[in-house]
C-alpha cells in the first residue's frame, strides 16, 4: 500500500525561513533510513504559500485565480513523502521517529493513496488508458 | 522548477462517491495532454480522511495519534499532481484548464517545490 504523508505548515515555513542545519542533517538521516528500508518512493519540501496561487472553480462560470499567501498556516502544506509500507500503523510507527529537531510540524497526515481496484467505475478501458499514462510517465523520469 | 498541484477537498471528496465514468475519463484525457507535453512528475488520489490519521507533535512528549474523519474538509487533500513548469504562471495557465475537479465546484492550490 502507498501513502502520502502530509506535514503541515508552521510559521516557520510558511515566513520562509530555513530548517536549522541540525534538523536538515537529522533529516537527512531519516530518509537514508527509509530509503534503506525500502519504504521511500517521494519526498519533497514545499516553497511557502505566498509564491503559490489556488484556482477556484464554479459551475458555469470562469475560474478564477487568487495569489497566495493564504491565512490557514496550519493546515497548509509544507513538504510532504510518498511511503509504501504493508499497512497504516507501519507508517505510523515510522513518522512518529521523524526528527522534531526544530519542533517546528505539530502535525503530520498520514493518507492512503487510492488504486485503480479502489474505483468501480474505472472501466477496463480507462483502467487500460491510466495504466499506460503510469508507464509513459514512469518512462519519462 | 516543480510544482505541486492539489485538489483541494470537498464534502463531494470526503463523501466516498466514486466518481463517474464521465469524470474519469475527462481527467485521463486531461493528465495524458500533461504527460504528452511530458509535464507529470507524479499524480496520485487519495482516500477519504476517514482512512486517515494525524500524528501530533508536542516538545519532547511522545507524539499522539488521532483517528480521521478530519472536520475541515476544505482544507484537506483530494488529490496531488507534481509537474514541470517554467514559472506560477505558466502552471496556473495550464490548469486553468484542467476539468472542473468536482461537478459543485473545486479548488486547486498551486504550490512550488524547494529546489
Amino acid at each position: 500500500m502507498r501513502f502520502m504523508v502530509i506535514v503541515k505548515a508552521s510559521e516557520q515555513s510558511e515566513g520562509g525561513q530555513s530548517p536549522s542545519a541540525e534538523l536538515l542533517a537529522d533529516m537527512g538521516k531519516f530518509n537514508e533510513e527509509l530509503v534503506k528500508a525500502g519504504v521511500m518512493l517521494a519526498g519533497e519540501g514545499l516553497r511557502p504559500s505566498s509564491e503559490g496561487a489556488r484556482i477556484v472553480f464554479s459551475p458555469d462560470v470562469e475560474p478564477s485565480v487568487v495569489d497566495g499567501p493564504f491565512a490557514e498556516t496550519k493546515e497548509l502544506v509544507g513538504g510532504f513523502w510518498i511511503l509504501q509500507g504493508r499497512n497504516k500503523e507501519e507508517i505510523v510507527e515510522w513518522i512518529k521517529r521523524m526528527p522534531n529537531t526544530d519542533g517546528a510540524h505539530h502535525q503530520v497526515e498520514i493518507r492512503r493513496i487510492a488504486e485503480a481496484s479502489d474505483f468501480e467505475n474505472l472501466t477496463p478501458e480507462l483502467a487500460a488508458r491510466e495504466d499506460r499514462l503510469r508507464r509513459q510517465v514512469e518512462g519519462q523520469a | 522548477m516543480r510544482f505541486m498541484v492539489m485538489v483541494k477537498g470537498s464534502e463531494e471528496s470526503e463523501s466516498g462517491d466514486q466518481p463517474s465514468k464521465e469524470n474519469f475519463e475527462a481527467m485521463i484525457k486531461f493528465n495524458e495532454r500533461l504527460a504528452a507535453e511530458g509535464r507529470i512528475v507524479l499524480a496520485e488520489g487519495l482516500t477519504t480522511s476517514s482512512e486517515a490519521v494525524r500524528v501530533w507533535f508536542d516538545g519532547d512528549a511522545e507524539p499522539r495519534v488521532t483517528d480521521g474523519p478530519f472536520a475541515e474538509t476544505k482544507e484537506l487533500v483530494a488529490g496531488v499532481w507534481i509537474l514541470n513548469g517554467e514559472s506560477l504562471q505558466d502552471v496556473v495557465e495550464l490548469m486553468l484548464q484542467c476539468p472542473n475537479p468536482e461537478n459543485s465546484g473545486g479548488v486547486l492550490e498551486i504550490r512550488a517545490l524547494d529546489s
